[in-house]
C-alpha cells in the first residue's frame, strides 16, 4: 500500500522541518565551534572565516583521551552493573512469590523519588570511609542499583508465559538456571535498550564524578567540559563548544550505530 | 544452593574488579613523598578556562625552581563545589595540603577548623607581609592575623564604548564619575544612537558591594564584621538605597540594559554593540580590550555625587592550609605560597590572567611594563585599587552567610531591573538577609 | 468416612500444606538472594542518605554538615512559612506542568511522523532522538546562546518578523518557560524512543482493518494508537513526572534560579541551601517535602493511571 505523492511530500516537509528545529540548537554548537572568537563575541551568524583553534585549545586544556577513556570505562561498568541488578532484582520480582514482594517492589519504586543532589553529600562521605575516592569503583558502585531499570524488566519479564517457568520447575530446572538461559535470552533487546540508557546517562553524569575524585587519574569528560569554564574571567566559548562537541560526539555515534537494535528492543514490546 | 550464593557475591566482586586505588598513600606524621623522594603538596583549585592554564604554568614553574618539593595542582570544580567536598575530606588522608577560597568563603573556612592559620608561619620566621598590596592584605588580615595567603584578586571596574562616547558627543577620555554623571552619558548616547542602551548592570551581589564601599557603606554592623560577628545590617541608609534608586531612574529613561545576573552575556552585548558601559571584574579586562571591534575604555567604578569616592573592596580568593597535615607537608606547602607571591611568579600571573599582582614589585618586571604599555587600560584597576581609602568599609564585610546575602541582593536588583518598586524590593532584601544572619548565628549556637 | 481415611487425609494435607511452607521460605531465601546486591546498594547509597536527611532535618548544622543545635521541627516550619519555599514549591509545579506534557506531546508528534515507513525514516529517527546522547550540561551551553537577549537566534529570529525582543532568561515572565522550553528538547530523544517503539509494537493489522471501515486519520489516532499505546504513555508520564521534578542542572546553567528566584525549583533551592549557604538542616527539610510529594503523585498516578491504562 503505498500512499499519494501529495501526502509523501507533506510527510517529508513536516519531518525536515521538525529535525531542523530539534537540531538547531547543536548545529548552533557545531558552527559556534569553528568560529573565531571575536566573531561569536560580537554576535555574528553566519562566519566569514572558520577555525580549528577551539579544538586545538581544548585538547591543550586537559587531558582529553585519558578522560574519554575514563568516560568509557566508568559508563561501561555502571551500564553492566545496572543490567546485571536490575535484571536478577525484575527476576525475583516476577518470577518468586514470597511475602512483602509488594512492599518491596514499591520500596525500589520509591528510591526513584529521592533527588540525588539531596543524598550526594551522605554518598561521598560513604565513597570517602570505604577509600573509593578516585577509583573506579567509587564512580561507579553508587550507580549499580537502579530502581528505573528494576522498574522497566519488571515490565518486560512479566510477558514471559508462567507455564515456561511451571514447566521449567517439573523438570528440575533450577532458578538461576531458568534466569540465565531462558530470561536473559528473551529479554534480550529490553537489556540492549536499558543498557544504552544507562551508558548515556552515565556518560553524562557531572557532579558525582567531580565529588568522587580528587585528581585526574579517573577523571571523566564532563569535568572536562566545565574546566573549560571560568569564573571571574570572560569565557571562551568558541573554546567551550568545541569542547561540548567533542563530548557529545561519542555518544552520537552510539546512538547513530544502536539506533536499529535499540529501536528493535523497543519495537519488541520492552514497555508493554 | 552454593551455586546461587556464588551469584550474589558475582555483583560485589564485580565492583572489587573495577577497584584501584590511585593518589599517594598518606599516613598521619609522614609526609607523602615522590619516588625521588620530594614532598608532595597536593593543591586544590578553583581555576577554569584560561586561568588554569596561567595557574599550572605558575606551578610547573615552582616544580622547575627547587627539587625539594612536587607541588599537584587538581583542579576541582567551582568554587561552590570545592568547598564542602573539602570540608567533607578534612582531617584525612583524601584532603589536600593547600585549597584555593573565594574571598567570602574566609569566615567559615576559620569557623571550619579545618585550617591552620599562616600567621603561624608567618611568625616562626617573621616573613615580612608588608610586601604585598597594602589593600589586598587588609581584606585578609583578620584580627591582626592571617589566616590565608592572598592569591588571585580582582576588583570591579567600569568599561565603556569609547567610540559610542564619540558619537554621542561625548569626551572618550573623561569618562562619567558619579551616578548622576553615568545617567546623563548613557542618556546621551541612547539619544545617539536608540539601539544602544546606555548602562548594564549585572545583578550579582558582589558588584552591589562594591558600589556600596565606595560610597564608604557598610554592609553589616560590627564594622562589616572586623570587630565583632555581625548581627545585622549596616546597608539600611541611603547609601545601601542608592544603587536602586540610580538604576531605577535609568530604567525609568529607557537607558538600562537588563541582563539580569548573566554576566557573560553582558559582555557579550556590550561587544556586539548593544550597551555602551558595564561593571565588571578587572580581571575580564584583557578579554574585553582583545575581543572589542572598538575601543575600550576602562574607568573607576562610580559613586553618588552626594557622597565621596571610598574605593574599592579586594575580590577574588585566597589559599589556605589544611591543618591536620604533617610538619614536613605543611612547610612544603609554605614555601610555594610564598613562591606564588615572589614578583617574577605574580608577574606571569598578572599578565597571564588579568588578575593584579598581589606583590607590587611585580609592575616593575619588564614582562609587566610591556603589557600595559599594550594595553593602558590595565592600569586603571591598579589606580583605583591604590587609590583605596583603608576603611571597614572597603577592607570588605566578613561573614560566613554572605553568599545567601548576594543572593538576595541579586534577587532584590532583579525585582527593580523588572519594574518591580524600590522600597518594597529593597526592605524585603534587608529583612531577608537581617533572618539569614540570625539563622547563621544560631547554627554556629551563638 | 472412616477415621483412617480422615486421618490419612488430614495427614496428606499436612505433607502438602509442609511442601508449600518449605516452598515459600524457599522461595523469600531465593528472592532474596536475588534481590541482595540491589537491597545492599540502595541501603547504602539510598535508604542511608535519605535516613540521614530526615535526622538532619531536625538540625541546624556547622558548615561541615555536622548537627550543631537540635531545633525539632523548626526547620519544616520555617521553610513553609518562608515565602520563597512557597515560590520554589510553586516554580516546580509549574515546571513540572510546563515540562510533562509539553514533552509527551512534541515527542508523540514526532513518533506518529517517524512512524511512517518512508525513504530515509531512518535518519529522521536518528535525528529526533539525537538529543538524548546530549548531556545536560552541554544542552545548557548550546540553549544559553540561543536564548541571549541580543545575539540569540531566537531573538534575531522575533526581529525579523519585527517583534520585539523577548528577556528569555531575564524576564521573570519568561524565564522559567525558557527552561521548560530547553528541557523539553533534552527530554525529546528518549520520550521520541520509547513511544516510537511503543507505536511500532501496535498491530498493523487493526489498523488495515479501520482502514477497510473506511475511518480517517484522526479517528485511527484516537480509537487505535492512543489506547493501543496507553501503557507505554503511563510508562513515560511516570518517568518524565519523576524527572521534572528533580529537575537541577539546566537551571544551575542557565538562570541560577533567577530572575527574581522565578526559576528556583526545589530540588535548585535544595543544592543552594547545602552547597552554598551551609544550612544543611533546611536543605534536608526541603528534601524531605520534595519527596513526600513526589511518593504522593506517584501513588496517585498508579492508582488513577492503571485504571485507564489499556492493557492488551
Amino acid at each position: 500500500m503505498s500512499m499519494p505523492l501529495s501526502q509523501k511530500l507533506f510527510l517529508y516537509v513536516l519531518l525536515t522541518v521538525a529535525a531542523i528545529l530539534v537540531f538547531a540548537p547543536a548545529l548552533l554548537a557545531l558552527l559556534m565551534s569553528f568560529m573565531p572568537s571575536e566573531q561569536i563575541l560580537t554576535g555574528t551568524i553566519i562566519p566569514d572565516s572558520l577555525t580549528l583553534d577551539h579544538y586545538r585549545k581544548a585538547f591543550e586544556r586537559f587531558p582529553l583521551m585519558s578522560y574519554l577513556l575514563n568516560s568509557l570505562i566508568v559508563s561501561l561498568l555502571i551500564t553492566a552493573g545496572q543490567l546485571l541488578l536490575s535484571s536478577l532484582a525484575a527476576y525475583a520480582f516476577v518470577f518468586l512469590e514470597f511475602k512483602g514482594r509488594d512492599t518491596l517492589f514499591f520500596l525500589f519504586i520509591a528510591t526513584m523519588m529521592i533527588p540525588f543532589e539531596a543524598s550526594i553529600i551522605p554518598n561521598f562521605q560513604t565513597i570517602r570511609d570505604l577509600n573509593f575516592l578516585n577509583t573506579y569503583t567509587g564512580l561507579s558502585l553508587p550507580f549499580f542499583a537502579m530502581a528505573f531499570g528494576t522498574f522497566l524488566l519488571r515490565q518486560n519479564f512479566k510477558q514471559i508465559p508462567k507455564e515456561l517457568k511451571e514447566a521449567s520447575e517439573i523438570a528440575g530446572i533450577g532458578d538461576l538456571k531458568f534466569y540465565l538461559t531462558v530470561v536473559l535470552p528473551v529479554a534480550k533487546t529490553s537489556l540492549v535498550t536499558l543498557g544504552v540508557y544507562g551508558f548515556l546517562s552515565a556518560w553524562n553524569m557531572y557532579l558525582w564524578p567531580l565529588l568522587a575524585t580528587t585528581d585526574d587519574s579517573v577523571r571523566t569528560v564532563q569535568i572536562g567540559l566545565k574546566q573549560l569554564q571560568s569564573q571571574e574571567q570572560l569565557n571562551e566559548w568558541g573554546v567551550i563548544m568545541a569542547g561540548g562537541i567533542i563530548v557529545v560526539l561519542p555518544t552520537l555515534i552510539l546512538l547513530f550505530l544502536g539506533q536499529k537494535k535499540l529501536q528493535k528492543g523497543l519495537t519488541e514490546g520492552a514497555l508493554k | 544452593m552454593k551455586k546461587r550464593l556464588a551469584y550474589g557475591l558475582l555483583g560485589l566482586s564485580i565492583f572489587a574488579a573495577g577497584c584501584s586505588s590511585a593518589g599517594t598513600e598518606a599516613e598521619s606524621g609522614t609526609a607523602p613523598k615522590t619516588e625521588d623522594g620530594k614532598t608532595v603538596v597536593t593543591f586544590w583549585h578553583a581555576m577554569g578556562g584560561q586561568a588554569q592554564e596561567a595557574l599550572n604554568e605558575t606551578v610547573a614553574d615552582y616544580n622547575a625552581s627547587q627539587d625539594e618539593v612536587q607541588v599537584n595542582a587538581e583542579f576541582q570544580g567551582t568554587y561552590e563545589e570545592s568547598l564542602p567536598k573539602f570540608h567533607s575530606v578534612a582531617g584525612t588522608d583524601q584532603a589536600p595540603t593547600v585549597i584555593q577560597v573565594q574571598e567570602i568563603g574566609s569566615m567559615s573556612m576559620i569557623n571550619s577548623g579545618n585550617i591552620e592559620p599562616i600567621q603561624k608561619f608567618i611568625d616562626e620566621e617573621e616573613y615580612d607581609m608588608s610586601i604585598l598590596e597594602e589593600n589586598i592584605s587588609n581584606y585578609y588580615k583578620i584580627d591582626g592575623q592571617f589566616y590565608s595567603m592572598p592569591f588571585n584578586s580582582s576588583t570591579p571596574v567600569m568599561y565603556y564604548n569609547k567610540d559610542a562616547f564619540k558619537a554621542a558627543g561625548l569626551d572618550p577620555e573623561a569618562p562619567p564619575k558619579t551616578y548622576e554623571e553615568v545617567e546623563a552619558a548613557a542618556k546621551a548616547i541612547t539619544e545617539s544612537n536608540p539601539e544602544m542602551k546606555g548602562f548594564a548592570l549585572q545583578a550579582y551581589g558582589w558588584l552591589y558591594e562594591e558600589l556600596l564601599a565606595n560610597q564608604g557603606g557598610l554592609l553589616m554592623d560590627n564594622d562589616n564584621g572586623r570587630s565583632d560577628t555581625p548581627t545585622e545590617v549596616a546597608f539600611n541608609n541611603e547609601k545601601g538605597k542608592s544603587t536602586f534608586e540610580w538604576v531605577k531612574r535609568m530604567i525609568d529613561a529607557g537607558t538600562f540594559a537588563n541582563y539580569g545576573t548573566n554576566g557573560d552575556n553582558m559582555v557579550s552585548g556590550f561587544l556586539a554593540g548593544d550597551t555602551a558601559m558595564f561593571l565588571q571584574s578587572s580581571a575580564s579586562s584583557r578579554d574585553v580590550i582583545d575581543n572589542a571591534p572598538f575601543e575600550v575604555g576602562v574607568a573607576f567604578i562610580p559613586h553618588p555625587e552626594a557622597e565621596e569616592r571610598q574605593g574599592v573592596v579586594i575580590g577574588g580568593a585566597s589559599l589556605w592550609m589544611s591543618s591536620g597535615k604533617s610538619e614536613e607537608e605543611q612547610q612544603a606547602a609554605w614555601d610555594f605560597m610564598k613562591y606564588v607571591q615572589t614578583p617574577e611568579a605574580q608577574a606571569k600571573w598578572h599578565v597571564g590572567t588579568g588578575y593584579f599582582a598581589i606583590n607590587p614589585a611585580a609592575y616593575d618586571e619588564q614582562i609587566v611594563k610591556d603589557a600595559h604599555e599594550k594595553m593602558p587600560q590595565l592600569k586603571t584597576a591598579i589606580e583605583q585599587l591604590q587609590a583605596t581609602k583603608p576603611s571597614p568599609a572597603t577592607q570588605g564585610a566578613l561573614m560566613d552567610m554572605i553568599p545567601e546575602e548576594r543572593k538576595i541582593m541579586e534577587t532584590a536588583l532583579e525585582t527593580v531591573y523588572n519594574g518591580g518598586d524600590v522600597d518594597e524590593a529593597f526592605n524585603t532584601a534587608v529583612e531577608q538577609v537581617n533572618a539569614a544572619i540570625e539563622q547563621a548565628n544560631a547554627a554556629r549556637g551563638n | 468416612m472412616s477415621e483412617a481415611a480422615v486421618s490419612i487425609q488430614s495427614e496428606a494435607a499436612e505433607l502438602i500444606g509442609k511442601a508449600k511452607r518449605k516452598r515459600r521460605i524457599q522461595n523469600t531465601v531465593k528472592g532474596l538472594l536475588f534481590l541482595l546486591p540491589s537491597i545492599i546498594l540502595f541501603s547504602v547509597f539510598l535508604f542511608y542518605p535519605m535516613i540521614r536527611t530526615v535526622y538532619l532535618s531536625f538540625f541546624l548544622t556547622n558548615t561541615s554538615g555536622m548537627p550543631t543545635v537540635f531545633v525539632g521541627f523548626d526547620n519544616f516550619i520555617n521553610i513553609f512559612t518562608s515565602p520563597l519555599f512557597q515560590d520554589s514549591l510553586k516554580t516546580t509545579f509549574l515546571f513540572v506542568l510546563y515540562t510533562v506534557p509539553g514533552t509527551i506531546l512534541v515527542s508523540l508528534f514526532l513518533a506518529v511522523l517517524a512512524n511512517e515507513k518512508l525513504r530515509g525514516i531512518g535518519l529522521f529517527r536518528t535525528i529526533f532522538s539525537s538529543t538524548m546522547g546530549i548531556s545536560v550540561a552541554a544542552a545548557s551551553v548550546f540553549w544559553m546562546f540561543l536564548f541571549h537577549p541580543t545575539m540569540g537566534w531566537l531573538n534575531q529570529f522575533l526581529s525579523v518578523f519585527g517583534v520585539e525582543a523577548i528577556g528569555w532568561l531575564t524576564d521573570p515572565k519568561w524565564a522559567l518557560f525558557s527552561v521548560a522550553l530547553s528541557t523539553i528538547w533534552m527530554n525529546i530523544g528518549f520520550t521520541f524512543l520509547i513511544l516510537l517503539g511503543g507505536l511500532q509494537s501496535i498491530d498493523s493489522y487493526l489498523y488495515e482493518s479501520a482502514d477497510i471501515d473506511g475511518a480517517g486519520y484522526f479517528y485511527k489516532l484516537r480509537r487505535i494508537t492512543v489506547p493501543m499505546l496507553s501503557p507505554t504513555l503511563f510508562f513515560v508520564v511516570t518517568v518524565t513526572l519523576i524527572n521534572a521534578f528533580q529537575t537541577f542542572g539546566q537551571v544551575d546553567m542557565l538562570t541560577r534560579g533567577g530572575p527574581q528566584n522565578e526559576t528556583s525549583v526545589i530540588v535548585y533551592s535544595i543544592y543552594r541551601d547545602a552547597f552554598v549557604n551551609y544550612q544543611y538542616g533546611t536543605a534536608s527539610a526541603q528534601a524531605v517535602v520534595l519527596f513526600i510529594l513526589i511518593l504522593l503523585l506517584t501513588l496517585l498516578q498508579f492508582k488513577w493511571g492503571e485504571r485507564k491504562v489499556h492493557y492488551q
